[in-house]
């Protein structure tokens, strides 16, 4: 899953700032695309993510910093000559035009003769799957045909960067769940590098090769879908992503590349350095995803980590069910995740438990 | 409840009713009288039957008819053309370049000629560009001119630079309008796709804010080919338009089915121009919505 990392770079941040006024919205962006990498701008809604797509764009000046792209410095350079184009999260069809003559739109000037260019469009319909769509009204279309028409507008002109703000938050869930698949898709087969902007963490994992997770003009986090699920580095970046049950916890002692701490109601542990980032100045909590503890069974050999707990809440959920358990008779309450399998009952609230997990599934915040 | 839509009709019927009452007789009744008297023959001051064809005949073979129709066409359609030319950037500036909230503040401001009297304002024209008026005075004081240019005396460039301004506010407001509506990021995305703004102005705005353009034009162009008042002050009253010659026809010269004929003919004309303006303007709104 990891991308590897001896592609070329396509963009580079050299810390980027962008004021608007008094308002810092972009605070020191650093970090770079691979090309041909699907990667994400993920976070809340007002943290700079669609502020650094469009300084990537050329839609926004930046107020210091270096944006390169293809290893030139896009100061001064106009978003029409930029190599770069954008998915708009409105999907910006134009209303008068025939959806051929929206995809033609940037070919005005292509030196190609007139049916070579009618091919292109052609071509380009049907890579989005609107094989002869040409004629139709772009008014008249449905909005994940619309999206269809502004993906093929923008990859006929086979730019060097695809910038996507936001693109599937119009559509209804079946059909943005397939056309995130479909994106992924038409990534692999054009090559291009892809720039997702998401405040769908789910969307993102599922998506990207690497994703920036960005909180107030910062990026908190640049990393793979799977490195920024497992090993968040911040206790905003894990909570921001999936659910994360968080244990308050006492650092023991820190040797070299073991730090022992003494997690409330889970007992002591050796966490290994990897699974304590650096320092981030908050009162330590260890922090466990619910898949990776598990109810034992009676019939279930002991763990070599287990904890009692008593079931608080129980959310069924058809194949999973969820349990909010108090562990080991203290005040810690974490939720856990069971799917459920024949001869596995749901277990009701009240029922004393015991709570296996694994300590390299820990994560240290502090 | 079968009963509630002719109930609804009848209470919507009782509702329109003043102003349906209204309109038929202050409207609908002297238009078909007008039309009535259009085929009667006349004498001076006298309408009398038998029905005759006599009155268009004569709007055919007088060319004096087709020339005040052709001029007033060409006046009020040069009208048009420079105001809707005029208003276009005030209403793009409005729209695109001020602030949101002070967007209302400016059409207000714009909208201030309304608060004068049409007929005033036309009669101010007279003081700033009659003879020895304001004009020729700053003219002949700074020495650009050594006699009074008396441009109100000009005939058709003094009526069509007068109606010009009159009408400037009515062509901006659709014009705006129609700007407003037009999306933002469709700009964006053509400058995106490699345009310039000047051409994406051309290839997206432009024709995007056409409907509002077109709308701009005939609300211009219908009042100005009937107006009335400019032409009998403006150019000492020596270049009658269609309104003026109705009038010359109907009180002056009292025969009644002769200016009739010309001004359903007029009606007629006035209509296919409109009719020409509606369908350009569905050509751009059938692509849209």
């Amino acid at each position: 899953m990891t991308f590897s990392d001896d592609r070329p770079t396509m963009i580079e941040f050299k810390d980027v700032h962008k004021y608007y006024g008094d308002y810092h919205a972009l605070r020191g962006i650093n970090g770079t695309i691979k090309a041909g990498e699907f990667f994400s701008l993920l976070g809340p809604s007002g943290c700079g993510k669609t502020t650094l797509l469009r300084t990537i764009a050329g839609f926004e000046d930046i107020s210091s910093g270096v944006i390169m792209i293809d290893g030139k410095d896009m100061a001064g350079v106009a978003a029409n000559v930029r190599p770069t184009n954008m998915v708009f999260q409105s999907y910006a069809i134009f209303p008068h035009m025939s959806v051929a003559e929206n995809v033609g739109f940037g070919l005005r000037k292509d030196p190609r003769s007139k049916e070579e260019k009618a091919r292109a469009v052609a071509e380009a319909l049907e890579m989005v799957g609107l094989k002869g769509y040409g004629n139709r009204a772009a008014h008249a279309l449905s909005g994940g045909q619309r999206q269809r028409v502004a993906l093929a507008r923008a990859l006929i002109l086979k730019p060097k960067v695809l910038l996507l703000d936001e693109p599937l938050s119009a559509l209804d869930k079946k059909m943005r769940e397939h056309m995130q698949v479909e994106l992924i898709k038409l990534q692999r087969q054009v090559g291009i590098t892809f720039i997702l902007v998401t405040h769908d963490q789910e969307e993102a994992l599922v998506m990207s090769d690497r994703i920036a997770v960005m909180f107030e003009g910062e990026i908190a986090q640049l990393a793979d879908p799977e490195t920024l699920y497992r090993r968040p580095a911040t206790k905003k970046v894990a909570d921001f992503i999936g659910t994360m049950n968080f244990v308050p916890a006492e650092i023991l002692s820190e040797t070299g590349n073991a730090v022992e701490v003494d997690a409330k109601g889970l007992g002591r542990v050796m966490l290994d350095i990897a699974q304590a980032p650096a320092k981030a100045g908050e009162s330590p909590v260890v922090g466990l995803r619910p898949e990776t503890l598990t109810l034992l069974y009676d019939d279930q050999k002991p763990s070599e980590r287990e904890t009692d707990g008593v079931i608080d809440e129980v959310i069924y959920f058809g194949d999973m069910t969820y349990y909010d358990v108090y562990l080991g008779g203290t005040d810690v309450e974490v939720r856990l995740s069971m799917r459920n399998v024949p001869g596995r009952p749901v277990l009701d609230v009240g029922e004393k438990v015991r709570v296996a997990w694994s300590p390299s599934a820990l994560v240290l915040f502090r | 409840m079968a009963a509630t839509p002719s109930s609804e009709a009848r209470a919507g019927l009782k509702l329109i009713s003043p102003t349906a009452i209204y309109v038929i007789l202050l409207l609908a009744v002297p238009l078909a009288t007008v039309l009535v008297y259009s085929v009667m023959t006349g004498g001076r001051g006298i309408v009398s039957l038998p029905l005759t064809i006599d009155n268009y005949a004569q709007l055919w073979s007088k060319s004096v008819y087709g020339y005040i129709m052709f001029k007033s066409l060409m006046v009020a359609l040069t009208v048009t053309f420079i105001t809707v030319i005029l208003a276009y950037p005030v209403a793009y500036f409005v729209s695109f370049h001020v602030k949101p909230d002070r967007k209302s503040l400016w059409l207000f401001l714009i909208t201030i000629p309304f608060w004068t009297s049409y007929i005033i304002r036309v009669s101010l024209w007279f003081v700033i560009l009659g003879y020895d008026g304001v004009l020729d005075k700053t003219l002949m004081g700074l020495g650009i001119m050594n006699t009074q240019l008396n441009f109100s005396s000009y005939g058709i460039p003094a009526i069509i630079f007068v109606l010009a301004h009159a009408y400037a506010p009515f062509a901006v407001l659709p014009i705006f309008v129609s700007l407003e509506k037009v999306d933002r990021s469709l700009l964006e995305a053509g400058q995106d796709l490699g345009e310039s703004r000047w051409i994406t102005f051309l290839r997206v705005t432009l024709p995007l804010s056409m409907p509002g353009v077109i709308a701009a034009a005939l609300i211009v162009f219908i009042p100005t080919v009937g107006d009335y008042v400019t032409p009998k002050l403006v150019g000492d009253g020596k270049e009658p338009m269609i309104a003026n010659f109705i009038e010359t026809q109907l009180l002056k010269l009292q025969n009644f089915p002769q200016g009739s004929a010309f001004a359903v003919a007029s009606m007629l004309m006035v209509g296919i121009v409109s009719v020409a303006f509606v369908l350009l303007n569905r050509r751009f709104i059938g692509g849209q919505k």
